[in-house]
């Protein structure tokens, strides 16, 4: 009986629930109808935005385009050799190492930074949430707005930047050149996603329980303590997901770099030199659609690693 | 130390944080107060004070504004109404291939939005909705969506299971157990998600130039920005403005809705 | 039984890459598909593209474009910044979804005329005008005309007068590298600053380039000739010596033009767009003519927009009748002077030009450079932008050795290469 009606969805739902000791099978067939219907429109978003547009782009690595076959569609199938020449380009490696270091450091800063504003910020005090909410507002400044600024306070002759290390005695540094470029893009960056880090992990502390810390309290242990054995863990799920979801979006971010430098030197990373090559923009004047996609594709290799990664670790948590 | 002096200190050290955090958005309203010439002097106060600024923005941008709180708001709703129930299902109700699932939606992430966009623009142009108010809402949420049901499954996922069970064993149907007792739970994650998908969509720009190129006055404000930027001319004092009048209606929406991000939503509720 | 699950699953993923598929495939063959011998019918909403943003709907030029649709039919004016401009002509076309008419940068009319972006002005019906060889250059590809030059600019020199009174500099002394920078120097010791312009990488930077690199004798055809080091020696030694801002390799014309406004520098090497709100600043700004490295006027490139008319396959005749109104009332001879005045530019057409710069007295110092400045992609065609990136390169890493001799030939070196390649 219980087959037939689990055969027919929508008579399952209209039956009224039974109640029985061990529901195993039909309950488990109704939840995953229920499930899937509630999950249905994220499945057609998924594969109608997502899919459709990653294929193109895939396809795309895997054929010579120029504007005008992009135009036209007829490009040439050329299988893994655009491949190997984006790897044996002699920016390719330079460009990875600039783009780990960019990820690496502007993900440690960040989180650090807003974890310890969540926890600064976890007691009320007076104008603690309107402090806050003003920290969220760089997010929602203008990118070209921001990055301009930035620019200009890090700008080698009259910044504001180079005027305040000065007051220490130190000398101005040319923070826009080749060389200098990947740090002034880093520190910028790192100002920008504190806001993202702050407000996931001060919404991960409030889901903390707080008898757990009265009773630690009691127990006699101090805020150092409490902070190691009882926040930090349990904060793991949401610090897993901020860090994964930072990777991703680090990996991608092109507009902050591109208008304070345009990638130049060495603040190029994998995400400017496929936006210069796919938009034939900066000093790479050309549109290389294919190069671009090739990158764009690798780029979408490592973040998936990434999160592989990440169900490995949840996987962990679950057993 | 009292209780009263150590709070004290905290909002004095509060402050000076902020200040630090926002001491480019200073920069911008310096700017936005000052004639050009003397913009790229790096005076630390608008000596060349002007308000010409500020008259041509309230003059030139205010429907813009509108508009990008209009799409703004529709992103949220759209966002919130798909990416909740998704994400009950997933923490809740065991659809099997959970794991690709999530899986799934951290690759959908990782594409860019450049990428999406243009595979918008082909689709757009089929349907006829190209340079359409709800176009463009349709693809900002598309990038909040992932995200939503990342956050909100994570943080159901921490719902106590007694409570669930609770309600199982009462009778209540997944529909009612969500409606009635993982909303409310996950209103710290709700407002989170929102938060995120108003300024995406409220910054958002590669998909307003791309999707509503020819939107005329109905465009959002990150493109009417860029009628400062013109091509061998920029106006950054009016750019400059035009960001800090944008600034405040959301930097107020911001602090109000940090309100809601209450705490110990959960504690209790397995007591009683 | 168990599988029931499963495969109600597996049904569902099909169903909906089924739909998704369907609707791609919808997507690609509407694009494919063209309606052949489409009779002609009247365009009522006419698409214009320009890279004017700062001229918004209130504005007296989206009024006068306005005033070109032809009776029973609206202009629909779109702006954009020139670089995406040719981008998202290219996207358009391939939906057939593009305006019918679009100013568009001159450097980038080669590439889209062969990329199959442009239709030829003799499909359009569109007679070649009268503008001067010099000037109407980029628009030919191949032996076919592609566009209308809407007018030009060109670069010149800049400079402060009481800057160069204050420390004894006779203006009209300048006449080649060397006097150029004894009078960096000069002023540069009097506590002043030397000489803005925009080494921002791209084209633009390329643009501010050239009449360093032409005025060392330099080629576009050998970017890796002595003399082209020479020219990027020029530029890296005055960041090396402080004689221009450090923010020169991320400035762009008008991030330079607010340098100069500051009323610091000396000189200052931008458009002549600026002429006239150079004419009504706060302190007395003058132009000369660039010098090259031996002696007289640098070749200067030219700079403007082409009215160029993109290609369409549903109702073609149709939206290229459109375009000939639209285009001939706009940039026709007797139009040009009235259209180059409200966007700052020259005409194209020598005699309407003097009569132009006669009703004009802050164009006059302009004449000569205008009437000898130099197509950029008149050599090289579509070959010019593999150049130009390859050029804006070697100018970054000149400015970033800041005077270091073996950096700049070595930077040139590779550029050289990465042309050819």
């Amino acid at each position: 009986m219980s087959q037939t009606t689990a055969s027919m969805p929508g008579a399952t739902k209209e039956h009224a629930p039974e109640r029985r000791p061990k529901a195993s099978r039909p309950r488990l067939r109704r939840r995953h109808v229920t499930g899937l219907i509630f999950a249905a429109p994220l499945i057609v978003y998924l594969l109608l935005f997502y899919a459709y547009p990653l294929a193109v782009n895939v396809s795309m690595s895997l054929r010579r385009f120029t504007r005008a076959t992009y135009v036209t569609g007829e490009a040439p199938f050329a299988g893994a050799d655009i491949y190997k020449e984006v790897l044996a380009s002699p920016q390719f490696w330079p460009t990875v190492e600039q783009t780990a270091i960019f990820v690496v450091v502007s993900l440690v800063f960040q989180y650090t930074i807003g974890l310890a504003l969540a926890v600064f910020f976890y007691r009320n005090f007076p104008l603690s949430t309107v402090l806050r909410g003003l920290f969220l507002v760089p997010w929602l400044l203008p990118i070209i707005v921001s990055a301009t600024t930035w620019q200009w306070m890090m700008d080698a002759d009259n910044g504001i930047l180079n005027r305040f290390l000065g007051l220490f005695g130190v000398d101005p540094i040319w923070w826009l050149n080749a060389d200098n470029s990947l740090w002034a893009v880093i520190i910028a960056n790192i100002w920008l996603g504190i806001p993202f880090n702050l407000v996931i992990l001060y919404s991960g502390l409030q889901n903390i329980s707080k008898d757990l810390y009265e009773a630690a309290e009691l127990d006699g242990a101090g805020p150092w303590r409490r902070f190691w054995s009882i926040t930090f863990p349990l904060l793991r799920p949401v610090t897993a997901i901020t860090l994964l979801l930072g990777f991703v979006y680090t990996l991608k971010v092109v507009d902050i770099i591109w208008i304070m430098t345009t990638g130049t030197g060495k603040s190029q990373t994998l995400a400017t030199w496929a936006y210069g090559m796919a938009f034939g923009k900066g000093t790479s004047a050309v549109i290389k659609y294919s190069q671009a996609s090739v990158v764009g594709t690798i780029l979408l290799v490592i973040a998936l690693v990434m999160g592989l990664v990440y169900l490995a670790v949840q996987r962990r948590e679950e057993d | 130390m009292s209780r009263a002096t150590r709070t004290w200190w905290k909002t004095a050290i509060g402050v000076a944080l902020t200040a630090l955090m926002l001491f480019p958005l200073y920069w911008m309203i310096n700017v936005s107060f000052t004639q050009r010439p003397a913009i790229r002097r790096g005076d630390l106060f608008p000596r060349s004070f002007t308000l010409d600024n500020y008259a041509v923005v309230l003059h030139d941008q205010l429907p813009y504004l509108g508009t990008s709180l209009l799409i703004g708001f529709g992103t949220v709703l759209l966002t919130l109404l798909i990416s909740a129930p998704a994400a009950y299902a997933l923490s809740s109700l065991f659809v099997p291939g959970r794991r690709l699932f999530n899986f799934l939606l951290i690759v959908a992430q990782m594409v860019p939005a450049v990428v999406m966009a243009l595979g918008f623009y082909t689709i757009y142009v089929q349907l006829g909705i190209l340079d359409t108010i709800p176009g463009l809402i349709v693809a900002d949420a598309t990038i909040a969506i992932p995200f939503g049901v990342m956050l909100f499954a994570t943080f159901m996922a921490g719902i106590p299971r007694e409570l669930l069970q609770a309600a199982a064993v009462d009778g209540a149907s997944s529909w009612a157990t969500f409606r009635r007792i993982v909303l409310p739970i996950s209103r710290n994650a709700a407002v989170t998600v929102a938060l995120f998908a108003f300024l995406w969509a409220w910054s958002d720009f590669i998909f307003a130039s791309t999707l509503n190129r020819e939107g005329g006055r109905l465009r959002p404000i990150t493109m009417g920005l860029y009628d400062y930027i013109g091509s061998q001319n920029q106006e950054w004092g009016p750019l400059m403005a035009t960001a800090v009048v944008a600034s405040i209606p959301t930097a107020i929406l911001l602090v109000v809705a940090q309100r809601y991000v209450a705490a110990g939503v959960t504690a209790g509720a397995v007591k009683d | 039984m168990r599988t029931t699950p499963k495969v109600r699953r597996a049904t569902g993923i099909v169903f909906a890459t089924v739909v998704a598929t369907s609707l791609a495939a919808c997507g690609g063959g509407s694009a494919g598909s063209s309606s052949s011998g489409s009779a002609s019918t009247a365009v009522t909403q006419i698409g214009f593209w320009d890279p004017y943003p700062q001229y918004d709907d209130s504005s007296d030029w989206a009024k006068y474009v306005q005033a070109c649709a032809p009776s029973g039919a609206t202009i629909k004016r779109t702006t954009a910044p020139n670089t995406d401009l040719i981008n998202n002509l290219t996207t358009a076309v391939r939906e057939d979804n593009a305006p019918d008419v679009v100013f568009l940068d001159n450097p980038a009319v080669p590439e889209a005329s062969a990329s199959g972006l442009l239709a030829p002005l003799d499909t359009v019906g569109i007679a070649a005008g009268d503008a001067d060889a010099n000037l109407a250059g980029p628009g030919t590809v191949d032996g076919k005309t592609y566009g209308v030059p809407i007018g030009a600019n060109t670069l010149g020199l800049y400079y402060n007068e009481d800057i160069l009174k204050k420390a004894g500099i006779d203006p009209s002394a300048i006449t080649d590298w060397a006097s150029l920078n004894a009078a960096l120097e000069k002023v540069t010791k009097a506590g002043d600053k030397g000489i803005t312009f925009a080494g921002v990488p791209g084209e633009e930077g390329t643009f501010q380039f050239l009449p360093w690199f032409w005025g060392a004798g330099a080629n576009l055809k050998d970017i890796g000739s002595s003399q082209a080091v020479q020219a990027g020696q020029l530029v890296s030694d005055w960041v090396a010596k402080g004689y221009a801002p450090k923010s020169a390799i991320t400035d762009n014309q008008s991030a330079s033009w607010d340098q100069f406004l500051t009323g610091k520098y000396a000189f200052a090497e931008n458009g002549s767009w600026f002429a006239k709100a150079a004419a009504a600043e706060k302190f007395p700004i003058k132009m000369m003519p660039i010098p090259s490295a031996t002696g007289g006027a640098a070749p200067v490139p030219t700079g403007g927009e082409f009215g160029v008319v993109p290609v369409h396959k549903d109702n073609s005749a149709g939206h290229y009748a459109a375009a000939k109104h639209v285009i001939d009332c706009l940039l026709g001879s007797d139009k040009q002077i009235t259209t180059d005045n409200m966007l700052g530019y020259f005409t194209a057409n020598k005699t309407t030009r003097a009569q132009q710069i006669a009703a004009e007295p802050v164009y006059a110092p302009w004449t000569d450079a205008i009437n000898g400045a130099q197509g950029r992609t008149t050599d090289l065609g579509t070959d010019y932008l593999t150049t130009s990136a390859a050029l804006s390169k070697a100018e970054q890493a000149a400015l970033n050795a800041s005077g270091d001799q073996a950096k700049v030939a070595e930077a040139f070196k590779v550029a050289a290469q990465e042309a050819k390649g």
